[in-house]
């Protein structure tokens, strides 16, 4: 008799893992290369514009970084990017918890033919509306004005209610009925229930509120066209582009320029991500 | 600390189901009341309603003597226990059983005793600092207790508090709060739907199925007297046994048929006085129920009797100091399935029974309870509605096993024999006829008074005992009914006209003057329409019927005006009625009328003819929606 071989459950776990791995591995590799270059770039003290075929330089400088802040107009663009980045950020967080709140908790006549409303609404580009939004902000005299861009991305914020209302509606609703009987208002039950249980889904509503305006280009270009004092980092940096002899010339900047344009976003993440954390509602409720 | 009332409650969803219907029940202070029923049974819309958490469609909620309908559940002073706890997570158990004393913006330091205080009654003081998801389940409920009794609450509320508990916590939880419930001398209400919770734990029970109450009453009461066959299937492990058969009167006798087998018990008629005679003509199936603990295994040399019963044993239950026998009295049947002839009964003897062994059994028809096959109501209830006699009626007067009783006017009818039917409370104790008194039982608040009348057996409620060997009764004619050879040839008297209305908004134009000039000033009131007639009704009527129907449908929907017979005053204007007769009882007249399609009984001391005008009591009056049924006012 012969016994046949059978592999150890354990050498074939092994296998599909390595297998795994490795696909993970190249996928992050095409995934970073361009973050790699990009930063590399940043550093090139050499002037050889976009032609070069080599990537590590041969001469490392912060030149580029130097003259981005002192020759450019990037600091002012980084300062209307932050100011409108981060008004933006509070104001739609507030609009999108608040009607998260009531699409998951209240009941009212019409609640589902707005939602689905705004589902579908959502599923349209915004740049379709955007001759007839600048049309508007003409007629309101806000164009090239940052109030006017704060307007446009913090307009159609309470669509951004999906996500967070889906994670609303995990939180049992017996914890508003218990505080509403302990003597809470509904107000009370949103500020010191639902919030502090609700952390997670802050966390992600102010991630996307301030990636959203942090790097959007095409409202920004249009409403801000003709006025680079008020142009923001994404604008401003494509502006460099548009012209071939300073689009060679600016290269290594603007490498440097995408690297501190990353930097905020990358601590946001970073210091945010600790209260990130899932299972939070633990305990209250028999799971 | 409060009483709890609640009147003609609807819980009404927007497409039309009805979640609890026509719910009425007066709680009293300090008492333990259970809700108990099936799932989907209505018992926690209700005690959600009380809390406030769901919106009551119709009806007057008290509590204390505040009407609350309206009111959010934080004014309404009482405390709820949920059954998944609901206790906030990104709280300690401090901070959870501080939280709305807090919010009531109390003194820090009287919020820590408390709390404290709290925490020691129910042995959660070492837990005080911990996370809920640190605790257990038993200890979770524990802290959503502390939180409930710290506020010191008129009405604790407790919602399926145990069902997320294992069994033996549940065991140790239920006398926990039984004890919680003496120390606190709160109203508690509780709902469940086991039914050893509720009969352990409460001092009434409300046994609810499919929105409707079936039946309000104390554990003992429920069980010995349970109002139809829901209520004795649900109420008691095992379940009752049912086996659907037919009575047969012989002379003292009746005979028990059981169906699908070919079994009869003679019991003597004494048992089932209280049997509506119907039932015992042979003819209309009845349920007949008996407990497991009425029906006895024969042993040894008994010789099998009158009132036993041979049984096919189909496999046992054991529960250590009792043994569950199944059987089938079907001795081809299964005892498996429940059906109407399974029978379940608890063994306690020695005898090691096997399945397909066939045993004998003795049924204690003592305790039997009888149910109508279709309406499943008991046929013998505890208090009988109505009294059953043969009458004849002979030269203007009604005679009934040697009592003859004159008839006035409006009841004089030719000379037949008929059966009559006198309403347990049409028995007055006031009248001219002298009744001995056999018996004087208390039932709930009412006394049921078993008495004879010249040999007739007769029924009476009274609210006061009677001591007395012999009274007088009286026999109110307004409520009889007789019948020869199936028609009604008197019928009761209508206690509640019922009249269609509208209810509607106008707007009444004044004039007034303002600075010299005149000016109109328009004004909306509201009232309702009947029959042509307008009647402005009062500020809490237009609110309730608004809140009931919303503002839209309020004035689209088809009312009934119910007022009773003394609530409708015949005035100079108002309702146009057209008489139709004059009713003479004798003692009082009565007027019958038509308004519209409907008829109603109105009292008047003089006699009228033609038309006349009518105008309700509104302070007395009831309004009903006509297509949903749900009474309003």
């Amino acid at each position: 008799m012969t016994t046949k071989k059978y592999k150890s459950k354990k050498a074939g776990e092994r296998i599909s893992l390595a297998i795994t791995y490795v696909i993970l591995i190249l996928i992050s590799l095409i995934w970073l290369i361009p973050f790699f270059m990009l930063i590399i770039l940043s550093f090139r003290g050499e002037q050889v514009g976009m032609s070069a075929d080599y990537l590590f330089p041969k001469q490392w400088s912060f030149d580029n970084y130097i003259k981005l802040f002192t020759e450019t107009k990037f600091l002012r663009w980084y300062g209307n990017t932050m100011l409108v980045s981060v008004v933006v950020t509070l104001i739609q967080t507030v609009i999108v918890l608040v009607t998260s709140y009531a699409l998951s908790r209240l009941r009212f006549k019409l609640r589902k033919p707005l939602m689905n409303l705004m589902l579908i609404l959502g599923m349209f580009p915004g740049f379709l509306s955007m001759t007839a939004v600048y049309f508007v902000l003409k007629q309101i005299n806000l164009t090239q004005n940052l109030l006017g861009l704060i307007l446009v991305f913090t307009a159609s914020s309470a669509m951004q209610y999906y996500i967070c209302k889906g994670f609303f509606d995990t939180i049992p609703k017996s914890l508003d009925e218990a505080a509403r009987i302990d003597g809470a208002s509904r107000h009370t039950v949103f500020v010191k229930i639902i919030l502090p249980l609700a952390k997670p889904i802050i966390i992600y509503t102010i991630l996307t509120a301030f990636i959203a305006p942090w790097g959007e280009y095409m409202f920004t270009s249009f409403i801000m066209l003709g006025d680079p004092d008020k142009f923001t980092v994404a604008v401003g940096m494509k502006s460099w582009l548009d012209n071939p002899t300073m689009a060679s010339e600016y290269f290594t900047v603007f490498c440097a320029a995408a690297v501190v344009v990353s930097i905020p976003i990358t601590a946001l993440f970073i210091w945010l991500q600790r209260y990130y954390v899932e299972g939070i509602t633990g305990g209250s409720v028999k799971g | 600390m409060a009483e709890v009332s609640l009147k003609h409650i609807y819980k009404v969803y927007p497409n039309g189901t009805k979640a609890v219907n026509d719910f009425n029940m007066h709680i009293d202070d300090k008492e333990f009341i259970v809700f108990v029923g099936p799932s989907g049974c209505g018992k926690s819309t209700t005690l959600r309603m009380i809390a406030g958490l769901e919106d009551i469609s119709a009806g007057e909620l008290k509590i204390g003597d505040l009407i609350v309908n309206d009111m959010e559940p934080k004014d309404r002073d009482i405390a709820m226990v949920f059954q998944n706890y609901a206790l906030y997570p990104h709280m300690t158990v401090y901070e959870n059983i501080a939280f709305g004393l807090r919010l009531r913006k109390l003194p820090k330091e009287e919020i820590h005793n408390k709390v404290i205080e709290a925490a020691e009654i129910l042995g959660i003081t070492e837990y005080l600092n911990k996370k809920p998801k640190e605790m257990s389940g038993g200890q979770r409920q524990r802290v959503a207790l502390g939180r409930a009794i710290v506020r010191e609450p008129k009405v604790m509320l407790l919602d399926e508090p145990l069902s997320n508990l294992d069994a033996k916590l549940r065991t140790a939880m239920r006398a926990e709060i039984a004890k919680l419930h003496a120390k606190l001398q709160t109203t508690f209400i509780y709902v469940t739907h086991d039914q050893v919770e509720a009969m352990t734990m409460g001092t009434r029970i409300v046994v609810m199925k499919d929105g409707y109450v079936q039946q309000i009453d104390t554990p003992k009461n429920l069980y010995n007297y349970p109002a139809n066959k829901f209520v004795a299937g649900f109420i008691g492990t095992p379940q009752m046994n049912f086996f659907e058969g037919t009575l047969l009167k012989k002379g003292d006798d009746v005979i028990v048929r059981f169906d699908n087998c070919n079994v009869e018990i003679t019991v003597p008629y004494s048992m089932l006085y209280k049997t509506e005679p119907k039932y015992l003509e042979g003819k209309d199936k009845v349920c007949i129920g008996l407990r497991a603990e009425d029906v006895s295994l024969v042993t040894g040399g008994a010789k099998s009797g009158k009132t036993t019963i041979k049984v096919v044993v189909s496999h046992k239950e054991e529960l250590g100091s009792e043994t569950l026998v199944y059987g089938d009295v079907n001795l081809n049947g299964d005892g498996y399935s429940e059906s109407s002839t399974r029978i379940i009964f608890k063994d306690t003897s020695e005898v090691e029974l096997k399945a397909g062994d066939v045993v004998e059994v003795a049924l204690n028809l003592d305790r039997i309870h009888l149910f109508d096959k279709e309406t499943e109501r008991s046929v013998l209830p505890r208090v009988p509605e109505y009294n059953y006699l043969d009458c004849s009626i002979k030269d203007g007067k009604l005679s009934f096993f040697g009592t003859e009783i004159e008839l006035p006017e409006a009841l004089r009818r030719d000379d037949c024999q008929g059966e009559l039917l006198i309403p347990t409370n049409a028995v007055t104790l006031d009248g001219k006829l002298s009744a001995k008194v056999l018996s004087c039982e208390k039932v709930n608040d009412r006394y049921l008074l078993t008495l004879t009348l010249n040999g007739t057996r007769l029924y009476a409620v009274s609210t006061e005992p009677v001591d007395a060997k012999t009274v007088n009764v009286g026999i109110d004619l307004k409520k009889l009914t007789v019948t020869v050879q199936g028609e009604q040839i008197i019928s009761p008297l209508a206690e509640v006209n019922k009249i269609d209305c509208k209810f509607v908004k106008r707007i009444a134009v004044k004039q007034v003057e303002v600075k010299g000039k005149t000016k109109k000033e328009k004004s909306v009131c509201f009232g309702f329409e009947v029959a042509d007639a307008y009647f402005e009704a009062e500020e809490a009527l237009t609110q309730k019927i608004l809140s009931a129907l919303g503002v839209k449908k309020a004035f689209a929907t088809a009312l009934k005006m119910e007022c009773g017979v003394d609530d409708l005053m015949i005035s100079d204007n108002g309702i146009a009625a057209r008489v139709e007769e004059t009713l003479d009882y004798g003692a009082e007249k009565f007027l019958k009328c038509v308004v519209g399609n409907d008829t109603v009984f109105v009292k008047t001391d003089r006699e009228y003819t033609g038309d006349v005008f009518l105008t309700p009591n509104f302070e007395r009056i009831g309004v009903t929606e006509t297509d949903r049924d749900i009474k309003i006012v």
